[in-house]
């Protein structure tokens, strides 16, 4: 859904004020940067709530939109069932009418209003354990992006990068992968509608195989300095990793570092206002390294 | 109409106005700017030989408050701009404010000098020391009058107070202590003792990663010198009584409004952040801005505002250009008239607004060259959002975000505005149907 893709193009527009706030004259300003990691955050659960993340994301040459009047656009050959309107669970009675981010005047933001509105009248009534079996059934999956880091990148060229990396559901946290697990059978798009976004050749997880167990796995969490991978709250640093997976192989030369690439911020180049480009799908990789300052804006003080 | 104003002066000033404060009588007006500088208005007493100045604001002072410095340890550059100036209440001939940057708050004393002493018998009129042998006999000197010189020096710098950047000032109606408010911390001064304070209220988390609200401003009650609030990021509002404990995390009261879950959005939480909060002159109210509207909360009604103003609903679609552009940052003010009786604020474009609470009428004025005759009627703005479109009115898409008012201030007796415009300063004096009281 386009929310998607709004909520990539605010990461991005995020990622970016984060790392210019570091060169900024005064200081980092905490105030600033806490909002920013705010929004960074919500559009970070849209942003994985929804099951079909490439969707409507192409390369620079313009995004496949929607056929108007579906309420979730038919994803193409090969992939199942529409995503589950959970999508939206984020925020189970908002907008309908009034999407998150409406008014974004980019290529790609011209997904006609009416699929808007009707996907919200999809989801509404839906309710919050939409977004935990969302979250259980993505969960699977994403044990295998962490692990199959490396064979993203041979998936396509980085100009498409997020299409090539469909079949990365996204990553989920620790903490939601405890609050998961729902059977999915309770939605109408079952996980083997997310087995096909991992298209084949995606990584070891491919397939079906760690859809309906959600959480079963252990996970592989990218190691930070503080090791505090305990921490249950949103903006616990160690999703961080699982972000730079969210991105897809455009990101291959960092996702062939080790995920623990986190606290070096400080040998980042100085690419990074490149990524705030809007329409600008792909960041360059220099900028998805300071991922981190989103949380450690923070923790520097 | 009676909120038409007669728009009176328009100062270009060398940077960006961060700050506008009238003093307690409104005799004089300050203003801080990005560059460190300080220049302070003075109002003309009314003449009877020019009856239409009608104590117009001119010149009085201007020194340069803070410089930029460089904190080695932390490798960062301190910012000279001037965040907050409050006015001490004056007990002498001497005028005295505080005037803030990031980190260091001054006390800076102004004096007037319209005499000098003449008739030295050490020194002649250059100050030199006179040969002795000249010196035939004894003089008493004399006060002759000479021009009016404004002098200005720093009487104490409060330093090293603060570990992230100071918002806001307040000075106590003891006036002998002051507040001054970083993003997690509020310190209590004395005004005589620079090397130490007291820290009141403390939000930093144990773990800066749990940090999920920061304070945004501060204010002493008017008339209780042992309460004051402070706003939150979340848009909450913490009353505090310094009688209750040494470290007043614990509120006394708090104000918060449940958000509405309909208008939920990405941007929810960044315009409910609370930039500006302010008590009525009563004490009996507080005012509090964020991005889109105004608010006057009752001190004894913790769970609502008693009266919600929209500034600029239109921007409420606008929210993601907003966020890209920086602008949903940007940190409006807001004021009382004399009589709490009206509330005003700025917006984009040159706007500002003011909401009469009586009445509950709005006006949309512009401080703009355009209107530049200096007895003009300001005409009343208006913004359209498509639809029926009036012949001035403005359209959303035409706004100007690069125009914003940020800080404004009221006389705190009189019908006299000072409106900051980026490096201009705006004064309007309402002459004509000053029945705003």
């Amino acid at each position: 859904m386009e929310f998607k893709l709004e909520a990539h193009r605010i990461v991005s527009i995020s990622l970016g004020k984060i790392y210019n706030s570091r060169v900024q004259r005064g200081g980092i300003k905490l105030h600033k940067n806490l909002l920013v990691s705010l929004v960074l955050r919500s559009a970070r659960q849209v942003y994985l709530s929804d099951p079909c993340p490439g969707l409507y994301l192409a390369g620079p040459a313009g995004s496949p939109t929607p056929q108007p009047g579906e309420p979730a656009a038919q994803p193409p050959a090969g992939w199942g069932e529409p995503p589950p309107p959970a999508a939206r669970a984020a925020w189970p009675d908002a907008e309908p009418q009034r999407p998150a981010v409406p008014d974004a005047p980019q290529a790609g933001d011209a997904e006609p209003a009416a699929t808007v509105t009707r996907a919200g009248a999809a989801l509404r009534g839906r309710n919050e354990d939409t977004a935990g079996a969302a979250w259980g059934r993505v969960d699977g999956p994403r044990v295998a992006a962490a692990e199959g880091v490396s064979d993203a990148s041979s998936e396509g060229p980085p100009a498409g990068c997020l299409r090539a990396r469909e079949g990365q559901p996204g990553p989920v946290s620790r903490a939601d992968c405890r609050r998961a697990p729902q059977p999915a059978e309770e939605e109408p798009c079952a996980p083997p509608g997310l087995g096909p976004r991992k298209r084949g050749a995606a990584g070891p997880g491919g397939g079906h195989a760690g859809c309906p167990a959600p959480c079963s796995t252990p996970l592989k969490k990218p190691r930070r300095d503080g090791g505090e991978e305990d921490a249950e709250e949103e903006m616990e640093t160690g999703n961080v990793a699982n972000l730079i997976n969210i991105f897809g192989s455009s990101f291959s030369g960092l996702l062939r570092k080790s995920p623990g690439g986190g606290r070096e911020e400080e040998e980042a180049e100085e690419s990074g206002p490149e990524a705030a480009e809007p329409g600008q799908i792909c960041c360059d990789k220099p900028v998805l390294r300071d991922i981190n300052p989103w949380s450690t804006a923070i923790v520097a003080f | 109409s009676r909120y038409r104003k007669k728009k009176q002066k328009r100062y270009l000033l060398p940077d960006i106005i961060s700050t506008v404060e009238f003093n307690h009588t409104g005799e004089l007006l300050a203003t801080g700017d990005k560059g460190g500088r300080v220049v302070i208005f003075q109002r003309e007493p009314e003449s009877k030989n020019a009856p239409h100045s009608q104590g117009e604001y001119d010149v009085y002072s201007t020194f340069q408050s803070h410089e930029p410095e460089f904190d080695y340890l932390k490798s960062l550059e301190i910012e000279e701009k001037i965040n907050k100036i409050k006015w001490l209440p004056q007990q002498n001939a001497a005028h005295s404010l505080l005037s803030t940057n990031d980190k260091t708050i001054k006390l800076w004393k102004i004096t007037e000098r319209d005499k000098r002493p003449e008739g030295y018998n050490l020194k002649d009129e250059e100050g030199k020391l006179k040969d002795l042998s000249t010196v035939t006999s004894l003089q008493v000197p004399v006060l002759k009058p000479m021009d009016l010189m404004v002098e200005v020096s720093p009487r104490r710098i409060f330093a090293n107070g603060h570990t992230y950047h100071i918002n806001s000032i307040s000075v106590n109606s003891d006036c002998e202590t002051y507040m001054s408010a970083d993003d997690l911390r509020i310190n209590l001064w004395h005004l005589a003792v620079t090397d130490r304070s007291f820290n009141i209220v403390d939000i930093k988390p144990a773990n800066m990663e749990d940090l999920t609200e920061v304070i945004t401003a501060s204010e002493f009650h008017p008339h209780h010198c042992n309460l004051f609030v402070y706003s939150s990021s979340k848009g909450s509002l913490r009353l505090c009584d310094m009688r209750a404990a040494a470290l007043c995390d614990k509120h006394s009261k708090l104000f918060e409004e449940p958000e509405d879950p309909s208008s939920r959005s990405f941007f929810s939480e960044i315009i409910s952040s609370v930039s500006d909060v302010k008590f009525s002159h009563s004490g009996r109210y507080m005012l509090t801005r964020d991005y889109l509207t105004v608010k006057v909360w009752d001190l004894n009604m913790e769970a609502r505002p008693i009266e919600t103003y929209q500034v600029h609903d239109y921007l409420r679609s606008k929210l993601c250009s907003l966020y890209e552009n920086d602008c949903i940052f940007d940190k409006f003010e807001c004021a009382w008239n004399g009589s709490d009786s009206v509330i005003m604020t700025g917006a984009y474009n040159n706007f500002f607004r003011m909401f009469d609470r009586n009445s509950k009428r709005d006006v949309t004025l512009e401080a703009s060259r355009e209107s530049s005759k200096p007895r003009a009627v300001l005409k009343p703005r208006r913004v359209c959002m498509g639809g029926k479109r009036r012949r001035d009115d403005i359209s959303v898409d035409s706004l100007d975000f690069t125009k914003k008012i940020l800080h404004t201030a009221w006389h705190p007796a009189e019908n006299i505005i000072a409106i900051a415009a980026t490096n201009n300063l705006y004064i309007f004096q309402d002459k004509v149907n000053s029945d705003m009281h």
